[in-house]
């Protein structure tokens, strides 16, 4: 082979590595990695100074240019290990991936035949006809069986077709979202596949579902708290001390520490600029649904309190419950929930929203002024939303500002009108994993 | 410094430095890039090792910087030696016929160098320490940004001063506080975690002389196990290990068992809080059961 061939050859390999580390990090960034220029060029140095038939080496080296936090490297390695596989196995995938494409083209053209209508077929997408064919027999052939009876109708023409294309449409898309539903449930209530397989370490911790987490990963679940709530506390504290230069001159103390220098002016001192205390107010719903959440927003601001000159805490299902002076003793957590769950007349009749904020306000009015941060955690479900958007809209003139967390999953928020009015309001955060609650009190308070 | 990766690793080996082959990678990446290196972990894990070794390695100096809030450009870059300045003016005053300069006290006679300015313009490229960069203020992190992307630095009555060699820059990080974006994209990074049970043994052997086989395989299982508990507000460190290692050999023991556990904890364990807690549900008895498993092949002892 001739050299310009095989420097032919080498730059077409190179370029296509090039390429494929591009793509790779571009899944990353999709996966929420921030990754800029200079670590891509970083990256595709380090190919010419290690081995890259060595797979670790080639890992690690990605890993030390991508990577620059602890906490993305299980998700670098998830990535990595599902982007870059071993021949043998991008062979076996690839003919999997063949097969599957062999099914679903049969499928989807047996979905195609079975929907029809006057001898012609519906018109439906790819996705709809994939969903046709991921339906059970017993409610394909209800379909089919629906499809034939409207056709026989009386009266029934070509013109209907619009009409019955719609009713299909909607009855597969009510079956996916069921479907979805079911699913979220069964993966959330039963643990998600990582919590299952064994002992949860902190990473897997932080990102999974708080209502997903198993009674024996609960030590380990407050911790991680206490470790967050410690970097937030340091964070808020530095705040609050200010730099050398923030306030005005202080002549008189200038003029002190000057003396040595013969009365020449060197150092110049300022005098501090005083930052108050954050006061933080925090309304926990503790429904059934919501109860577990609030325990582990309770506990990562429990770690606060050095540093937030005012955390009062308040539970609301029906009404409210000031659990401020229990927290204070460091209390089991699920115990006071517990209790103030059985203590409750009304739980399990609903949440009433409005009906807490009118409460809060008129029998604790010196917690709710100007100074106050508002953080309520609650999925948003409650009965009479108008009166509760009032009420909120009243509270929300009275403090400094309101932030909601919400640890209803972000794909339903749209499909909830309560979720939508609140969210219009005031500023509303997913809260479902500890990686989201840090994420949102970290860089809003 | 040109340094091959294979050269890298026996060299570590050589001068003690047990780590895995990843890490000796991302160092060899950073030495071959020139670009700084953040290494972050718990305290105690080699992070400040590191700096030092890698000096020791490519036979230079090592300039630390020991970060702290509060900490800026005068104690880190450079400040005006005020004192000399004034002397020099007064002595000027008794000498008529000679003029001084207002360029002439700001030259470089009147400047003293701390250690980002010194690493800068080292003769030979230096190792620049910047010890636990999660201390100081965002605001100074923001000031590193020059150093560290363009190895160069601003003193306004002297222009911009740029690397005559550029440095080997080690960064370390606790993770108190999160660094800024803009300091990570700059360095290489590199997590160090605490070791492995085999590899903790292979550091007890490498830094604490004298010590044997089965003891140094008891005080790794025995260090492992605090560290996986989830109620202890303070891990043992890899520094904690070897100490008590050294308590041990100087005691002249070759073995653990779980009175001696006990009575020298305080070299393992430091707050009353944690000491309580392994008193209270561990104790000497939970040593011995763990110790007994270790010997029925629960772990792998390769003693003899």
């Amino acid at each position: 082979m001739s050299v310009s061939i095989k420097n032919d050859l080498y730059k077409s390999h190179e370029s296509r590595l090039e390429e494929n580390i591009a793509t790779f990090a571009d899944l990353l960034r999709q996966e929420g990695l921030p990754l800029g220029t200079t670590e891509m060029i970083d990256a595709l140095k380090t190919l010419d100074r290690i081995d890259i038939a060595n797979r670790s080496e080639f890992k690690a080296a990605l890993q030390a240019t991508l990577v620059k936090s602890y906490r993305d490297q299980a998700l670098f390695s998830r990535v990595f290990d599902q982007f870059f596989i071993p021949p043998e196995e991008y062979q076996k995938r690839s003919e999997q991936k063949a097969s599957y494409r062999q099914q679903l083209e049969s499928q989807i053209n047996q979905a195609d035949n079975e929907l029809m209508f006057k001898g012609e077929s519906l018109q439906l997408s790819l996705n709809e006809l994939q969903q046709y064919s991921s339906l059970s027999q017993q409610q394909r052939d209800r379909l089919q069986d629906f499809m034939l009876k409207t056709e026989k109708g009386k009266n029934v023409e070509s013109g209907f077709r619009p009409l019955l294309e719609t009713v299909v449409k909607s009855h597969l898309r009510y079956c996916r979202t069921q479907e979805k539903y079911k699913q979220d449930s069964h993966n959330y209530g039963e643990g998600s596949e990582v919590g299952a397989d064994s002992g949860s370490d902190d990473q897997n911790l932080r990102e999974m579902d708080i209502e997903a987490i198993k009674a024996a990963d609960m030590p380990a679940a407050e911790q991680l708290l206490q470790k967050l709530s410690r970097k937030l506390a340091v964070k808020i504290l530095r705040r609050r001390r200010t730099g050398p230069r923030s306030g005005p001159l202080d002549l008189r103390r200038s003029m002190r520490d000057n003396m040595r220098f013969g009365g020449i002016i060197f150092n110049l001192k300022h005098k501090p600029k005083r930052r108050s205390k954050q006061q933080i107010l925090l309304l926990c719903d503790v429904s059934a649904s919501m109860k577990q959440y609030s325990t582990f927003v309770l506990h990562f601001l429990l770690g606060l309190q050095e540093v937030v000159r005012n955390l009062s805490c308040f539970s609301f299902s029906d009404n409210i419950e000031n659990l401020t002076p229990e927290l204070k003793g460091r209390a089991d957590l699920q115990h006071i929930l517990d209790r103030v769950i059985r203590q409750s007349k009304n739980w399990g009749g609903g949440t009433d929203l409005g009906r807490a904020l009118f409460e809060m306000v008129r029998k604790y009015p010196d917690l709710v002024n100007a100074k106050t941060t508002v953080i309520v955690v609650s999925d948003t479900k409650t009965v009479s939303i108008d009166y509760a958007l009032d009420e909120l809209k009243k509270l929300k003139e009275r403090v400094k500002r309101v932030i909601w967390l919400n640890p209803l999953p972000v794909v339903y928020w749209p499909d909830y009108r309560s979720v939508n009015k609140i969210g219009e309001l005031v500023e509303m955060w997913p809260c479902s994993t500890i990686a989201q609650l840090e994420e949102v009190l970290t860089g809003r308070l | 410094m040109t340094m091959v990766l294979s050269r890298l690793r026996k060299k570590l080996e050589k001068v003690g430095y047990i780590c895995d082959e990843s890490t000796v990678l991302t160092v060899f990446l950073a030495l071959d890039l020139q670009k700084p290196l953040l290494i972050e972990g718990a305290p105690g894990v080699g992070k400040t090792e590191m700096g030092k070794v890698l000096a020791q390695i490519l036979e230079t100096e090592l300039i630390r910087l020991q970060c702290y809030e509060g900490l800026d450009e005068t104690k880190a870059l450079y400040e005006w030696n005020y004192q000399r300045q004034l002397l020099r003016i007064q002595m000027n005053r008794n000498l008529e016929d000679e003029q001084i300069r207002e360029e002439d006290l700001f030259s470089s006679d009147y400047l003293l160098e701390r250690p980002l300015l010194k690493a800068i313009q080292a003769k030979k490229p230096a190792v620049l320490l910047i010890d636990e960069v999660d201390k100081c203020d965002p605001e100074f992190e923001a000031f590193l940004f020059e150093v560290l992307s363009d190895f160069q630095v601003s003193i306004p009555e002297l222009g911009t001063v740029t690397a005559n060699n550029i440095p080997v820059v080690v960064l370390t990080s606790n993770n108190e506080r999160e660094l800024s974006d803009g300091l990570k994209r700059r360095c290489l990074y590199l997590y160090l975690d605490f070791p492995e049970v085999e590899k903790e043994v292979e550091i007890i052997k490498a830094k604490v002389p004298g010590v044997g086989d089965r003891l140094a395989w008891e005080t790794a299982r025995v260090v492992a196990s605090l560290r996986r508990q989830q109620n202890l507000r303070k891990k043992p460190s890899i520094a904690e290990t070897l100490d008590w290692a050294r308590a041990l050999v100087a005691l002249n023991r070759n073995r653990l068992d779980g009175k001696l556990v006990a009575d020298t904890l305080n070299l393992v364990l430091k707050t009353h809080a944690d000491q309580q807690y392994f008193n209270k549900e561990i104790g000497s008895d939970g040593v011995e059961k763990m110790l007994k498993n270790t010997e029925n092949g629960g772990d792998v002892c390769r003693c003899q």
